[in-house]
């Protein structure tokens, strides 16, 4: 288990690199690019509390970074809960 | 894969929140039945690490990316059900917090990702692997499950007519190219799979009510 952990810290810790590098290849999903040939218009009122895995105000590494330290806690804490609470 | 607000018709998206919540529901019956209070943590885990493998967008040169989406390996490490729910809280995290799939699609896109790759990663390993080694039964798991579930995420869209295109283009578009990403996406379900099985083989062993 202490190695997974180990794991999940590393792909953290990767994340802004990963961002970076996507940047750099004009990152897009095969789903948004369909889209974009299409013109089909995305339609998001709601963009969430870290808006695309960023932090307002805050330069787009440490708030990849952040965003990944957030997710994944909140992530552990919501699936611990429905566990525990269907228990 | 995380279809936007905007794409999807409102009676389709309906269509697939109510999908979700049958399979979610009768996921946490079986899971409050039959889910050893031991596997609890490992729940938490296997969701925690699925989210953090997602921040990380494998640039592919020539403008396209994907990132790993789990739910082959859910399914195998949890069992269907557990799989689902720890799936489905990746996704409502990644809708509500990260605005990362759309709230109106975020039906669609947790039961493509947590129904549709679950449910098929899972009983295609275990078709498999009763036959060839396990690391060959995960791979073509998460290859099978991802690409399925893109092609039914290119029927969502493709049945919408806020969508331009139709079936015809949308399941071919998505599932050709999940088809070839889902190729990486066997590959890490496979080591990921080898692994456990040779350092914690209880896990696999045990398969949460099949």
């Amino acid at each position: 288990m202490k190695k997974v952990w180990i794991a999940i810290g590393v792909m953290i810790l990767l994340s802004p690199l990963f961002a970076y590098a996507a940047d750099m290849v004009g990152y897009s999903e095969p789903l948004e690019n369909a889209a974009e040939e299409l013109g089909a218009e995305e339609n998001q009122d709601y963009s969430g509390i870290l808006p695309d895995y960023s932090v307002p105000g805050l330069d787009p590494h440490s708030g990849t970074l952040i965003s990944g330290i957030v997710g994944t806690v909140i992530t552990l804490a919501v699936a611990l809960a429905i566990g525990k609470g269907l228990r | 894969m995380h279809i936007p607000d905007g794409f999807l018709d409102l009676e389709i998206a309906a269509i697939f929140y109510v999908l979700l919540i049958v399979f979610v529901g009768y996921s946490a019956y079986k899971v409050r039945k039959e889910l050893d209070e031991s596997k609890i943590p490992l729940m938490g885990i296997v969701a925690a690490a699925i989210f953090a493998a997602q921040m990380l967008n494998w640039p592919i040169p020539g403008g396209t990316s994907a990132h790993f989406v789990g739910g082959a390996l859910a399914g195998i490490l949890l069992g269907p059900f557990a799989g689902c729910l720890a799936m489905t809280s990746v996704l409502v995290v990644q809708g509500l917090v990260f605005g990362d799939g759309g709230i109106t699609a975020l039906g669609a896109n947790a039961f493509n990702m947590a129904v549709v790759d679950v449910f098929v990663g899972y009983y295609t390993y275990r078709l498999i692997a009763s036959k060839f080694s396990v690391s060959i039964a995960a791979m073509v798991a998460g290859w099978l499950g991802i690409t399925l579930a893109a092609v039914f995420a290119g029927f969502e869209l493709g049945i919408s007519h806020g969508f331009l295109y139709g079936l015809s283009i949308t399941i071919p578009v998505m599932g050709i190219w999940h088809a070839l990403l889902g190729i990486v996406e066997g590959v890490v379900t496979s080591a990921s799979v080898s692994y456990v099985a040779s350092s914690r083989p209880d896990i696999l062993e045990e398969g949460v009510g099949a």
